[in-house]
């Protein structure tokens, strides 16, 4: 282990390479997220509709991405994207770990949509509402609410697989710090150094995703 | 003319036959009663009325014409039948308010200013006033259905259909509903009611239907099927749940 002195000296001396790095990787995470968001409501959608063929769409893609690798899926989209069109990495990492998260993210929504009683369903049908008011004003605003904590978890392990990207040679934090501890023969004070500010991002994550939970149970909405 | 009347319904979940040809005739302003004990199929009747269940067989006509639910819009339908159900069915992420307004506003697409007006006015007959901002989870039984009943009636409905709407609920609180209902009856409200309370039936019923295996076994008014009920079956069910 390396000796407290110097890794705080180091600790302050890489600070802007590292909050430079930090920003990529928030940046990353959360572009990927917001499209596997997207991708997750809509691969939900497919997988509650009664279409069998739309069914065995969302299984098939959900079934692939959880039974590869991250890194090997990032691999591949990397490689295959970048050779059918012209993109830059952050492009293409984004779009694999949209692509990954996407797949957990509609296995949250459609459990959440699942849960919501029918009765809603009827009481809003009673009300002369049609199927998109329903889910749009009825089924999906619960369904977020209660999938706030599942979706919060997700994030948080969203944040610390961005590191992948550093294998297509993305700069973000998890890059910053094997080059730096290569460059400087100190891969231990940098490793350490960086596992600090992931877990610090993922302790400011949970601290926003809790007060969230409080906000909603107090307001008595869910 | 019948403001709404149902032809030989029928119901059938897989093998099992729920309804076996029912027929209700039901005029403007017409309190009725369905009664009978548990699976004799009157929550389902009332439930093939405004097609939350697709009658398998049978005509219903609503306001003088047939509803044929590939050709018929059923949300225009339904928007004009109020329904309360036994387990309220409040949207939980909205506050009282909210809940009465949704629809007007977003079906029958009345000002938002309006449907406030509206919504007070009604929060006022139920008795509710002072809950206006409060959500759901916040209240009790009795207060949840008669929110039920405002969100109901906040889309003007020309008939109002009651499913077994005190059941749920703690018998303290039963009486508050009851008299929002009878509330309604004075004003001349057009009203179907699943119920298991008899004596609220007696009170306020035009007519009383007594259901059992999925046909009416005999109707009349309270006096006629509650004193001097003819069918056997009305007999016993009734010495079952008065005695």
């Amino acid at each position: 282990m390396p000796n407290i002195q110097h890794l705080l000296d180091v600790f302050l001396k890489s600070m802007p390479l590292f909050l430079k790095g930090a920003l990529l990787t928030l940046e990353l995470s959360a572009t990927s997220l917001l499209i596997g968001l997207v991708i997750g409501l809509f691969f939900a959608f497919l997988s509650l509709s009664k279409s069998a063929v739309l069914k065995a769409i969302s299984t098939f893609y959900i079934t692939i991405v959880r039974g590869t690798p991250l890194i090997v899926q990032i691999f591949v989209l990397y490689f295959g994207l970048t050779d059918l069109i012209k993109m830059s990495s952050f492009m293409a990492a984004t779009l694999a770990l949209a692509f990954h998260n996407g797949a957990y993210i509609s296995e949250i929504f459609r459990g959440a949509i699942q849960s919501i009683d029918h009765g809603q369903y009827e009481a809003a049908k009673s009300l002369g509402m049609n199927n998109l008011l329903t889910y749009k004003r009825i089924i999906l605003p619960q369904a977020f609410l209660r999938a706030i904590p599942s979706l919060g978890n997700q994030f948080i392990i969203a944040l610390k697989d961005s590191s992948l990207a550093a294998f297509i040679s993305m700069d973000e934090l998890f890059n910053i710090a094997t080059t730096q501890g290569s460059n400087n023969f100190d891969q231990m004070t940098y490793l350490v150094i960086v596992a600090f500010y992931y877990l610090l991002m993922v302790m400011i994550l949970s601290f926003l995703v809790g007060k969230v939970e409080t906000k909603l149970k107090k307001s008595g909405a869910t | 003319m019948a403001l709404l009347s149902a032809q030989n319904i029928h119901k059938n979940f897989g093998q099992l036959e729920v309804l076996k040809g029912i027929d209700l005739e039901v005029q403007a302003g017409e309190v009725i009663c369905l009664i009978g004990a548990s699976g004799s199929g009157k929550s389902t009747f009332l439930r093939c009325l405004n097609y939350l269940e697709l009658p398998t067989d049978g005509i219903i006509n609503y306001q003088g014409t047939p509803i044929d639910p590939k050709v018929t819009n059923l949300n225009q339908v339904r928007s004009s039948m109020g329904m309360v159900f036994q387990h309220f069915n409040l949207f939980p992420h909205m506050s009282v308010l909210e809940n009465i307004i949704e629809a007007p506003i977003k079906v029958q697409k009345i000002k938002r200013s309006e449907a406030i007006q509206i919504a007070n006015r009604l929060l006022e007959k139920v008795g509710l006033s002072d809950k206006a901002k409060e959500y759901p989870a916040r209240l009790s039984g009795g207060q949840k259905q008669r929110v039920a009943i405002a969100r109901a009636l906040a889309m003007d409905p020309k008939l109002m259909l009651f499913d077994e709407p005190t059941s749920a609920l703690d018998p303290e609180t039963v009486e508050s509903v009851l008299n929002v209902m009878k509330q309604l009856v004075n004003d001349g409200m057009t009203m179907i009611i699943v119920t298991h309370e008899i004596s609220f039936a007696r009170a306020v019923a035009d007519r009383i239907c007594f259901l059992h295996e999925g046909k009416i076994l005999e109707e009349g008014s309270p006096c006629e099927l509650l004193d001097s009920p003819k069918n056997a079956r009305t007999q016993e069910f009734l010495k079952s749940v008065i005695a």
